[in-house]
């Protein structure tokens, strides 16, 4: 598959981006489409730790989950459900055991399709298996088996592919502990978008081949280890401001699935998807106050804005009072979906999106750079200089940036650290060169010396 | 000019940043200030330890070192000095974690020049065995964890990730630790750490397994004999230094560290 650049906005203006609605919705699995005019809930899970232990445990467990799902959404009256069956590294690893995981889920799902006619459709997330003890291994020989997993998956029942891949990382993890801001840049923005675009280009061909949905990447590995150490108001590990210049760069990663040929949805945990929609138009799966079950964040209700799945990101199956995990999400989930569809039915969706966005834009600096006009803005950076992975990605952070600033200047409360903080990496970005070879070259003798699991045959440098 | 919203509020009665609320009057520069050593020989390399700047530790030594110093005598004397300031003002959220990551570089590279002067290791406090999970390979959670018992002198034994549970077991019985520690992310793989405490106990070995990271939770570590759960990476060098001071006793150490 091709490589097209994204060089415009997908939508004429930011006020035109709401929940449920997308450029081009995408029609997948048993009936369902998504960003047609409906938000859908996207229940997303984890065997207990003692599943992994067998291919057969494991897909009973599975098999539990889905009957569980299933079964509470037509219970409650759910007109639609998407899973997302996140691969445990045992299922990657094994093309076969993903693959048994998603033909036993499928049929599960057929027959209560056949049965009630509930609209549904399976996502799996392949695990970026391509890693040895020592070093990723993104080229090598586990490159065949990752691609096996996708193929297997795909001819097995799985509706939609997706994956959360790693490239980048090493040099990322390394930097971003060091306030490092051209190490993030060259890490995520450059070195993860080179892999995508090699990664997504070969999973868009299984999926056409197999007549699937391509659907998304996030840069889980990287923005949302960034915003996982930065934590709540008072955690001491990472400035807000740098998890968001993060973020943003991300954005310019991200993107690069839907120019290798990917449709959409955009994965949950890519809270960068806003940002991607505006670009590319594509449908997206967002996660926040649903996804307490599985990590905090500042964002809880404002990623709701644009969302066109709205998911709880991942709860280790076992059982509440209420049900087992995933029917009491699953349920949280599909409540969030209703209150949203009746805003879209009645045309109030944008006050109600404006009503998610004012409730959290101020809580931090993250949820205001990701405030849908903000995001737009920083969508524009990206598409300007969308030919250059380097030129795209700096332009986000500095875009990212001068949003922070406007902000500070007012409602926008920023601690004194977090100030000097993006002070810092304002200055870092300024002094760096506008030449992506230069940049490339520079990064890569350096990096090459620092990060010692740094393998530059890794990206074909 | 700040975008103008759709719905324009008074965030004040909405939220609360506590984090700008708290902050400290005094700077990190000031309050280090305060707790450098006087000594015009240490006073220089305590502060570049804290500012991360290895070039000038290295200076500093070099100095030291010219004016009749011990070269390994200034690891307790002058670069753990240094640490402590930085420790202490990450302890009390003056400073953040990449102040912390960046003066234990500065530090690692100190000790490595002043070894190489001497031509001998220094004392530690005391050894540490740090794996990742059996078939997990996120490790930036074990790096901190290895750089902050490392900028508190301790003596790391790095296994890596995705350890296979025996050879957790081989580096326990070859180097002898007062602590183990393991980091997970995900439910799948954290469950090997029931099975490296299963094998330690069979082997006879009581020995406190500091355990954390991504979806592992206290509860989990609790179902282990040697599980103690360290809710964040700064807990592991003060696991040590409980253990240092009040022995391994698991229960003590869960009555000290278990939050919840």
């Amino acid at each position: 598959m091709a490589v097209t650049r994204c060089t415009k906005m997908a939508y004429a203006s930011a006020d035109d981006m709401v929940f449920g609605k997308a450029v081009t919705p995408v029609k997948t699995g048993l009936e369902l489409e998504i960003g047609a005019g409906y938000t859908t809930p996207e229940v997303n899970y984890a065997p207990r730790p003692e599943a992994g232990a067998s291919k057969e445990k494991l897909i009973k467990e599975y098999e539990r989950i889905t009957t569980d799902i299933m079964a509470r959404m037509v219970q409650i009256g759910a007109p639609a459900v998407v899973l997302e069956t996140e691969h445990v590294q045992q299922m990657s690893n094994h093309p076969d055991w993903g693959a048994a995981v998603a033909h036993a889920q499928k049929t599960i799902m057929e027959d209560y399709h056949d049965e009630y006619g509930i609209k549904c459709a399976l996502r799996h997330t392949i695990g970026d298996i391509r890693e040895t003890r020592d070093f990723l291994a993104l080229r090598g020989d586990k490159y065949s088996v990752f691609m096996e997993a996708f193929e297997q998956c795909a001819q097995n029942g799985a509706d939609m592919l997706a994956v959360e891949s790693m490239g980048g990382k090493e040099v990322f993890d390394y930097a971003i502990l060091r306030n490092d801001m051209a190490g993030v840049l060259y890490g995520i923005g450059v070195l993860g978008s080179i892999d995508m675009e090699m990664i997504w280009q070969d999973i868009a061909s299984v999926a056409k081949k197999n007549n699937v949905i391509a659907s998304g990447d996030t840069d889980c590995a990287q923005a949302n280890t960034a915003m996982f150490i930065a934590g709540g108001l008072l955690d001491k590990n990472l400035a807000h401001t740098l998890a968001i210049i993060a973020r943003t760069i991300s954005a310019a990663r991200s993107l690069v699935a839907y120019e290798a040929g990917a449709a959409g949805p955009g994965k949950d945990c890519g809270y960068e998807n806003t940002i991607v929609k505006s670009i590319a138009g594509v449908p997206i799966a967002q996660e926040g106050k649903t996804s307490t079950c599985a990590h905090s964040d500042l964002m809880g209700n404002i990623v709701m804005q644009c969302c066109d799945l709205w998911s709880n990101e991942s709860v280790e199956y076992h059982g509440e009072f209420g049900g087992t995990t995933v029917q009491c999400w699953g349920e949280t989930l599909a409540y969030d979906c209703a209150l949203m569809n009746v805003a879209l039915d009645s045309g109030n969706e944008k006050i109600l999106r404006d009503m998610f966005v004012a409730s959290d834009i101020y809580r931090d600096a993250q949820g205001y750079v990701l405030a849908y006009p903000n995001a737009y803005r920083v969508g524009q950076a990206i598409a300007t200089d969308g030919n250059d992975i380097y030129l795209r990605a700096k332009n986000a952070a500095i875009e990212c940036i001068n949003i922070v600033e406007e902000g500070a200047k007012g409602k926008l409360e920023l601690s004194r650290f977090e100030a000097k903080a993006l002070a810092d990496a304002k200055a870092a970005f300024e002094a760096l060169t506008d030449d992506k070879e230069k940049f490339m070259s520079d990064c890569l003798t350096k990096y090459k010396q620092e990060v010692k699991v740094f393998k530059p045959e890794n990206y074909d440098l | 000019m700040e975008v103008r919203h759709l719905i324009d509020i008074d965030p004040s009665g909405i939220l609360v940043r506590y984090n700008v609320k708290m902050e400290k009057e005094m700077t990190p520069e000031e309050a280090a200030e305060e707790l450098y050593p006087k000594d015009s020989i240490i006073y220089p390399i305590a502060k570049a330890i804290f500012e991360g700047e290895e070039d000038d530790v290295v200076e500093g030594l070099e100095k030291a070192i010219s004016s009749g110093k011990d070269p390994i005598s200034l690891i307790d004397d002058a670069l753990m000095v240094g640490m402590g300031v930085v420790t202490k003002l990450y302890d009390e959220g003056i400073i953040f974690l990449p102040n912390v990551m960046m003066s234990a570089d500065a530090m690692l590279e100190g000790i490595e020049y002043v070894k190489q002067k001497a031509g001998r290791a220094p004392v530690v406090k005391g050894k540490v065995v740090c794996h990742v999970a059996e078939g997990d390979v996120h490790d930036i959670g074990k790096n901190i964890v290895a750089a902050l018992l490392r900028a508190n002198g301790y003596d790391v034994v790095d296994l890596g990730r995705d350890v296979p549970v025996d050879e957790v077991i081989a580096a326990v019985e070859k180097e002898n630790p007062l602590m183990l520690t393991g980091t997970a992310l995900m439910t799948t793989t954290m469950y090997a750490f029931k099975e490296v405490n299963d094998k330690l106990l069979e082997k006879g070995y009581k020995i406190p397994f500091a355990c954390g990271g991504g979806a592992v939770n206290q509860d989990f570590v609790s179902q282990y004999e040697l599980g103690v759960y360290g809710e964040e990476a700064a807990d592991a060098p003060k696991i040590a230094d409980f253990i240092r001071e009040h022995g391994g006793n698991i229960v003590k150490l869960r009555e000290k560290f278990h939050k919840h």
